[in-house]
């Protein structure tokens, strides 16, 4: 509700009167224009406008009846994906947050480490991919294990990076003097951390999540090309695009769509339970 | 105590543990390379000295196409990086003005947002075909991706300035009956723009890292294509070793270099940062 | 100075804890090293039995994306689940026996592990192969195709091309050496050795067809070995779209080749009425002496002489060859019959002009130390 007073009134007046039918626009207006794209494409006037066929470009209709189609295969993939999705996300996330923390505790030592973390990061994922996959070979003598091992930790690294570099700013950049405040009152440093920095950075956390989110889900599709056992979304995506089968590809690239779409729809609904709190406090 | 650290340059330090952190990378890998001697046939493949990948940049041997290991590298950087500033560039503006327009709208917000987010769901590698199609051109084609890929940090945290205006300060504008236009170029713009460099931070190694993705869509130059030949051992694999540290080196400078544009456009960043 | 010290021992810490977590990993890695070389002398196994032990281990290997038919149809014919793992475009796997029964290409892999020139694998005589051809479930490979629509509009360009491109590969196969030489200055190589070994290699392949005998036409159609791979690929080839499935299953030889255009060529005197003079064909693979008819064809001017310009395009890339081919951005292509017959089950309106490769280049390599009873 807070964020709503602090928009700029007359642009607030002008557009809405009433609360609820703002509420309702937000749902409403992207289902709409959701509708009209979905409706564009199944008569194929998103053809005509992207200058395609249907072969390129399959209609909605045959998407579906594929993933129907296919769905207890497809329910395979989608587990092995998201396995190493989520585990990525969390364990880079994590170190990623601790890196940021040790940085900002330690300034003068550690702020390079977020660099070199940084570094990892502008690797390339398809060189990446395939020096962790030789990198775990010895982890298990299952195929599926030390594959699934190498793409988590991939996913891991590319979250890292995102998650330390935002978070530092959140956990540093904090309000003037507060800090000088926290020194006056003889608190330690530990004590700021958890009284400043960690609550300053909390905003940013969902900032990094926001791109760590949909981009953990890309790296490990992208990570399954790479891969020794023959799994994944990506995989069959790939295989699918190589094969010259779109609608296929197209169906499993939708079911990629609708789970990234899951995770950044659960991001949200935790961000709004973290965030809410704190707004309501802070005001 | 204090005061005898303050008689050090502020740089010192922030070198000297860069040198360190460095240190311990290296000492790190060349531990991993030793045990890859003894334990793999193939160590160069799973993790070479650093000495030997050393010696694979500065060697005259012919590689690849008449040209030695850097001389193919650096032919292939040329391509892959003038593609990923294109791209690095349309991203940018693309995801500044999305930003923008999200701000000034809450229509517009409401209406495209969740499809921004739908667009970053896409594995866009895919989508490679009918880009393609669409372009008609395979470099164009290139670009756009790396485009697309690159403007969601952008949009993301462009916003997120926008949004990180205090309440006060709308209301010191209201005070003064500022005008729309005003309040943005007095306000909003101002407080967005360390937000929207720290996009960029984000955004440019991923420039340069979507470009060296899309290089392989279709084989003609480019790291991204030395670099899955080397991997296919097409060539020397310690091409793809060089490429791998050109890559994070390279992705490391284009985060500092935005870095050094903040401090150019934004002299006030520095001041605040002292005084923190 | 307390500060000072804080500091030291906290990045120390840090270091300590990151390398202890290294040389824990660097531990797993050695505790498997050297199991795969005991027991070298034995009485040899059958091809059936190695397939068999291997597939049961779980650790038969392709690069799948399209190559994998061949072997799908081998672990069929053996009553075996067709399931594999994924091999990385290098013999890495194979090296250290996390594939012990892997794809091969006679040209390119096979040589890589036997060889000892840069990038080989050293294996020499200890490694033995399972040949598609001769287990019956060899599918044609490498062949020149083109969209239906260009073969329609551009049939004297589709001709020229045909033409000197089939005099550039008789060019190589009669001198596989300078043809590698050619290649290895146009392309990319591990070594100029390597690309020695593939011009022979392919020469074989070109002039030999799946029954061993020497082939009388470069670039012939051969009915019965086109029938075969049609047949098996209708068998193997897993479609999840239904449609497309259907589609394949009831392809015929007349929707992917038209060889009308190969007997034009042979009764031609080499001038044609170009329509189109500025093409391009796409690779199926990296540049190298496997599609070294065309680069001898270009090196020698045969593609000028037919009034061609011709540029050639590696692949190897996500942008597949009959993707490239099929939107235009390149006119010719050089793929698999079976890549072709799934491509036009999708929807692609492909066609195929001439059949370079007349038998399976495709193998399995095995450690003979590997399968001994």
């Amino acid at each position: 509700m807070t964020a709503k007073i602090k928009r700029k009134k007359s642009l607030w007046k002008r557009l809405h009167e009433n609360k609820k039918f703002v509420a309702a626009e937000a749902v409403f207006l992207p289902i709409l224009l959701g509708v009209i794209i979905f409706l564009l494409w199944q008569f194929e006037g998103l053809h005509k406008i992207l200058r395609t066929d249907t072969f390129v470009l399959p209609l909605p209709g045959r998407i579906g009846t594929i993933i129907v189609d296919n769905w207890s295969k497809i329910v395979v993939d989608i587990k092995a994906t998201m396995i190493v999705a989520v585990l990525g996300l969390i364990i880079g996330c994590l170190a990623g947050y601790l890196i940021a923390v040790l940085a900002s505790m330690f300034k003068t030592l550690m702020k390079s480490g977020i660099s070199i973390v940084a570094a990892f990061n502008a690797i390339p994922i398809i060189a990446l991919a395939p020096v962790i996959s030789n990198w775990t070979k010895d982890v298990s003598t299952d195929a599926n294990v030390r594959s699934m091992v190498a793409k988590t930790i991939v996913v891991a690294i590319v979250s890292m990076a995102n998650m330390s570099i935002n978070a530092y700013r959140g956990l540093t950049e904090l309000k003037p003097f507060s800090e000088d405040l926290m020194r006056i009152s003889a608190a330690g440093k530990l004590k700021v951390l958890y009284k400043l920095r960690i609550p300053n950075s909390v905003p940013y956390i969902f900032i990094a999540l926001k791109v760590a989110v949909p981009s953990c889900v890309i790296s490990a599709l992208v990570s399954e090309y790479f891969a020794e056992y023959i799994v994944g979304v990506g995989r069959k995506i790939r295989e699918n695009i190589v094969l010259a089968q779109y609608s296929t590809a197209w169906a499993y690239i939708a079911v990629a769509c609708v789970l990234g779409i899951v995770m950044y729809a659960l991001l949200m609904l935790v961000q709004k339970v973290c965030l809410g709190r704190r707004g309501s406090r802070t005001s | 105590m204090k005061k005898r650290l303050a008689a050090i340059p502020k740089w010192v330090p922030a070198v000297l543990s860069a040198l360190l952190w460095v240190g311990v990378l290296i000492l790190l890998w060349e531990m991993g390379a030793r045990k890859m001697d003894v334990t793999k046939r193939t160590p160069e493949n799973v993790l070479p000295h650093l000495k030997n990948i050393w010696n694979a940049l500065i060697s005259t041997k012919k590689v690849a196409g008449g040209k030695t290991a850097l001389g193919i590298v650096m032919s292939g950087a040329g391509m892959t990086l003038i593609r990923a500033l294109y791209g690095f560039i349309a991203g940018s503006v693309l995801g500044f003005g999305l930003a923008l327009m999200m701000k000034l709208s809450g229509v517009v917000e409401r209406l495209i947002f969740p499809y921004l987010m739908l667009i970053q769901m896409i594995p866009i590698l895919g989508l490679a075909p009918i880009v393609l199609s669409i372009t008609g051109d395979i470099n164009v084609s290139r670009i756009v991706i790396a485009g697309i890929l690159t403007f969601y940090p952008v949009a993301a945290n462009t916003l997120a300035g926008f949004n990180s205006v205090e309440r006060e300060k709308y209301e010191l504008m209201y005070t003064y009956a500022a005008s729309k236009g005003t309040i943005y170029r007095k306000v909003l713009i101002p407080q967005a723009i360390p937000y929207f460099f720290t996009g960029l931070k984000i955004a440019a190694p991923m420039a340069i890292t979507a470009s060296i993705l899309v290089d392989t869509l279709q084989g003609d130059g480019g790291l991204g294509c030395i670099l899955s030949q080397s991997l296919k051992h097409a060539m020397s694999i310690y091409v793809f070793w060089i490429i791998v540290f050109f890559s994070a080196i390279i992705g490391i400078l284009s985060s500092k270099l935005m870095g050094l544009l903040e401090i150019l456009v934004l002299p006030n960043k520095r001041r605040r940062r002292a005084r923190v | 100075m307390k500060k000072l010290l804080k500091r030291t021992i906290a990045t120390a810490g840090v270091a300590a804890l990151v390398a202890t977590s290294m040389v824990g990993c660097g531990k797993a890695a050695t505790s498997q090293g050297g199991s795969a070389a005991e027991g070298s002398t034995s009485t040899t196994m059958t091809s059936e039995e190695i397939i068999k032990q291997a597939a049961a281990d779980g650790k038969v290997g392709n690069w799948g994306l399209g190559n994998e038919y061949e072997i799908l149809a081998l672990l069929t014919k053996y009553g075996l689940p067709t399931e594999y793992l994924s091999e990385d475009f290098t013999m890495d796997g194979f090296d250290d026996d996390s594939i012990t029964l892997a794809s091969a290409m006679t040209y390119n892999e096979l040589g890589l592990v036997k060889n000892s020139y840069e990038g080989g694998y050293k294996y020499g005589d200890t490694v033995g192969v399972i040949d598609m051809n001769d287990e019956g479930v060899a599918m044609l490979e490498d062949m020149v195709f083109c969209t239906k629509d260009f073969a329609k509009k551009n049939p004297e360009t589709v001709k020229a091309f045909l033409y000197a491109s089939l005099k550039g590969w008789a060019d190589a196969c009669a001198d596989p050496e300078k043809a590698a030489e050619i290649c290895y200055e146009a392309g990319s190589s591990v070594s100029g050795d390597h690309q020695a070994y593939m011009a022979k290699e392919v020469k074989k392949l070109v002039e030999t067809d799946m029954n061993g005998n020497k082939v009388s036409e470069l670039g012939n159609m051969d009915e019965a070995a086109m029938t075969q791979t049609l047949e098996l690929a209708k068998k193997y080839v897993k479609l999840d779209d239904s449609d497309a499935a259907a589609k394949l299953a009831g392809m015929t030889l007349d929707d992917i080749r038209d060889g009308s255009f190969l007997e034009a060529v042979k009764a031609s005197d080499g001038k044609f009425n170009v329509e189109k003079k500025k093409v391009s064909i796409q690779l199926k693979w990296l540049p190298q002496a496997q599609f070294m008819g065309y680069y001898v064809a270009k090196a020698n001017g045969y593609y000028d002489e037919v009034g061609l310009d011709v540029e050639i395009v590696s692949g190897g890339g996500d942008i597949s060859e009959t993707t490239a081919v099929n939107n235009g951005t390149v006119d010719f292509g050089v793929t698999w019959v079976t890549n072709l017959a799934v491509a036009n089950a999708g929807g692609m309106d492909l066609l195929e002009v001439a059949q370079i490769y007349q038998r399976s280049g495709l193998l399995l390599v095995y450690k003979y130390d590997n399968f001994s009873k």
